[in-house]
């Protein structure tokens, strides 16, 4: 792993790794926040939570 | 924490679907099983029609309990003088008894609720 250029079984080298991780990281964040919404949004409207 | 490496031992190809898909399986189980448990949460929100329009003020406990215990024999299907539980827009609860013609308060999906008049 000292190697940077290294290509890894999958076809990938480090940084393409992290680039790709970067993306799936982001989208989950945004999907993790739009679903934080509709549960607040959920909590207000019906006695879920009271 | 480098998880990043992950996609050093699993093609992206194949991971990112199966991670995308296993997200909307698990949110489609969980939306199906909320639905499941508990089905009148289709029925809240700002469209929601506003069928609780019974006046609780004038409501005399023992009037109730004495109509509740005469229709105690009665079949199935609700009638006057049956004592419900209703759920207020704003998720209190309250006891009302029927009165003909028939004021139908009920926070239930309306096939559950057999109307007799």
């Amino acid at each position: 792993m000292a190697d940077p250029d290294k290509v890894w079984p999958t076809g990938l080298t480090l940084a393409e790794a992290e680039e790709v991780h970067s993306y799936i990281i982001d989208g989950t964040r945004v999907f993790g926040a739009i679903a934080l919404l509709a549960h607040i949004l959920v909590a207000v409207s019906t006695p879920w939570l009271g | 924490m480098n998880n990043a490496k992950i996609w050093l031992v699993v093609k992206p190809t194949v991971g990112i679907p199966l991670f995308l898909s296993a997200v909307a399986i698990s949110s489609f189980a969980v939306h199906v099983a909320v639905i499941t448990a508990a089905p009148n949460v289709l029925y809240y929100g700002p469209d929601r029609p506003e069928s609780a329009e019974v006046d609780t003020t004038s409501l005399d406990p023992a009037e109730s309990v004495a109509k509740a215990a005469k229709v105690a024999g009665a079949p199935l299907g609700l009638g006057e003088g049956a004592e419900v539980l209703i759920t207020m827009p704003d998720g209190t609860t309250a006891r009302a008894i029927l009165q003909a013609p028939t004021t139908v308060v009920s926070m239930r999906p309306p096939d559950t609720l057999l109307l007799e008049h």
